[in-house]
């Protein structure tokens, strides 16, 4: 993992802004993106923990992809970060901080679902 | 949906990626399917392929990823020709190589710009309504050539198959319009036909001239002729022209001679019943104007010149069973021909006599046939 996780903002203002500019100041459309995202968080997230039960470096390459690809898209910059190492680990099948980077990864995401209700846009 | 707005699929596994795009897209006027994965994108293109107009493609997929999802693509004929867009993110750029490799015609990188997108998805949207319009002009094009070909095919049963496809050629306009060059003309009808007619049923009448135009029809398309008119039991028939033969006097001769020998056999059918009729022919050759002749509403590709009324006033005088040849056509065959005199004859409307031949038959090089025994040999065999 690089040491560049923990600079990354937990959640950048700056792309939230940029996005809410660039979709038109809907703001009921961005709290359902953010809605979706947060849908969707969990999902990838169990599917990463199953790879790892299961021992399959691999499988957890589309799931953090993904996650990583989301992430950066709502502004969840940190989790993308971690997202990405988690990604380049299991296309490279390093397992073993796997595990330890999965669980930094959910805690970094509970971060992330504070911060987006603080910015309003989590209910 | 309406006809008017363009379709892009997006297939991306990230649900906030796909909304992302489609809000994008909208507000560019575009609507939006979404696949989360390449399998279902391409149930979808198969169901609607020609609905959407572009693929937006992430690489990254359960299921099917882009890569496997744009070769299906490439792959396929019926959606091979779909703008593909890849989604990339800025650490994907060698997959993104791969896949303008394999065909995606553009890349489209993550986070979305909304200007970046518009102006690649204008592209390729410019580029897809270019190749409906190749497609659609290459369809156009093809009826236009099928109707031609009808037409051509319509008038091969009015005309000479060779002005019919003088009609639809290129140089079509500049020939009818007329020319001048050296032709041969052939006019052949029957002996005793006119007081035939008159005796017999019209019914017999037809049916013995519909057997001589099957027999002798058959014969002019068999040796090349432009066939200018069938007059009763008359027909004018000319060589070198619009195709060029070099061998056009031959083909006159070798034609009427066949056409003699094809009448001898009809004859003794119609003898046979009470008809005593003959068939005389006349050729004559020279330079002829040639061309359209005739009148809004009914024109014939027609020669016109001295060589025709020749040929006509020939045929004219032939006795049954005669082939008389003018001077200036014997002498191009003579080696060809074996021919005999028939004396000087001063023909209607004409101040001078002219010598033609009657031609007997066809000499073979060598002076071999069965009848040649007693025959002049070709001059220095």
């Amino acid at each position: 993992m690089n040491g560049m996780d923990h600079s990354e903002p937990i959640l950048d203002l700056e792309v939230v802004a940029e996005l809410r500019a660039s979709t038109g100041d809907d703001d009921e459309f961005l709290r359902d993106l953010v809605a979706t995202y947060v849908d969707e968080v969990t999902s990838h997230l169990d599917a990463m923990a199953s790879a790892i039960d299961a021992g399959d470096p691999e499988a957890i390459v589309r799931p953090s992809h993904t996650l990583k690809s989301s992430s950066a898209s709502v502004g969840a910059l940190r989790l993308a970060a971690i997202c990405r190492g988690i990604e380049a680990a299991g296309r490279e099948a390093r397992a073993d901080r796997l595990a330890e980077d999965v669980e930094l990864a959910r805690a970094t995401w509970a971060a992330t679902l504070d911060a987006l209700r603080r910015a309003e846009l989590v209910a | 949906m309406t006809a008017a707005a363009p379709v892009a699929l997006i297939v991306d596994d990230s649900p906030v990626n796909r909304k992302l795009l489609a809000r994008h897209l909208e507000s560019l006027g575009i609507e939006s399917r979404e696949a989360g994965d390449g399998r279902t994108a391409l149930e979808m293109l198969r169901a609607e392929g020609t609905d959407v107009a572009v693929v937006l493609l992430d690489i990254v997929m359960p299921e099917m990823d882009g890569y496997a999802t744009l070769e299906a693509i490439k792959a396929e004929e019926s959606l091979r020709h779909l703008p593909v867009i890849m989604i990339s993110g800025v650490d994907e750029l060698d997959s993104v190589v791969r896949c303008i490799e394999l065909g995606a015609m553009d890349y489209l990188p993550k986070p979305f710009n909304p200007a970046v997108l518009e102006a690649r998805i204008r592209a390729s949207l410019a580029g897809k309504r270019l190749h409906d319009l190749e497609v659609e002009s290459a369809e156009r094009q093809a009826e236009l050539l099928r109707t031609i070909e009808r037409q051509k095919d319509e008038l091969s049963r009015f005309f000479s198959p060779q002005v019919a496809a003088l009609v639809s050629s290129p140089e079509g306009h500049q020939l009818l319009a007329g020319h001048r060059r050296v032709a041969t003309s052939l006019f052949a009808d029957l002996r005793g036909f006119t007081s035939f007619s008159e005796r017999a049923d019209p019914e017999e009448v037809l049916g013995v001239l519909r057997q001589y135009h099957e027999t002798m029809g058959a014969l002019i398309v068999e040796r090349g002729g432009t066939l200018e008119h069938f007059a009763g039991d008359g027909m004018h028939v000319f060589f070198n022209d619009p195709i060029p033969q070099d061998d056009h006097v031959e083909r006159a001769v070798r034609m009427a001679i066949d056409m003699r020998d094809q009448f001898d056999v009809l004859a003794a059918g119609w003898t046979k019943r009470g008809y005593q009729l003959g068939f005389g022919v006349g050729i004559a050759t020279g330079f002829s104007t040639l061309g359209r002749i005739g009148f809004e509403g009914r024109y014939d590709y027609g020669m016109v010149g001295f060589a025709v009324i020749t040929a006509a006033r020939l045929s004219s005088v032939a006795a049954g069973g005669q082939i008389l040849l003018s001077p200036r056509s014997h002498a191009d065959i003579e080696d060809l021909v074996v021919a005999e005199p028939v004396g000087e004859i001063t023909l209607k409307g004409f101040s001078r006599p002219i010598a033609p031949v009657n031609v007997l038959r066809m000499r073979d090089v060598d002076g071999s046939t069965a009848e040649s025994a007693d025959e002049g040999r070709p001059v220095g065999a």
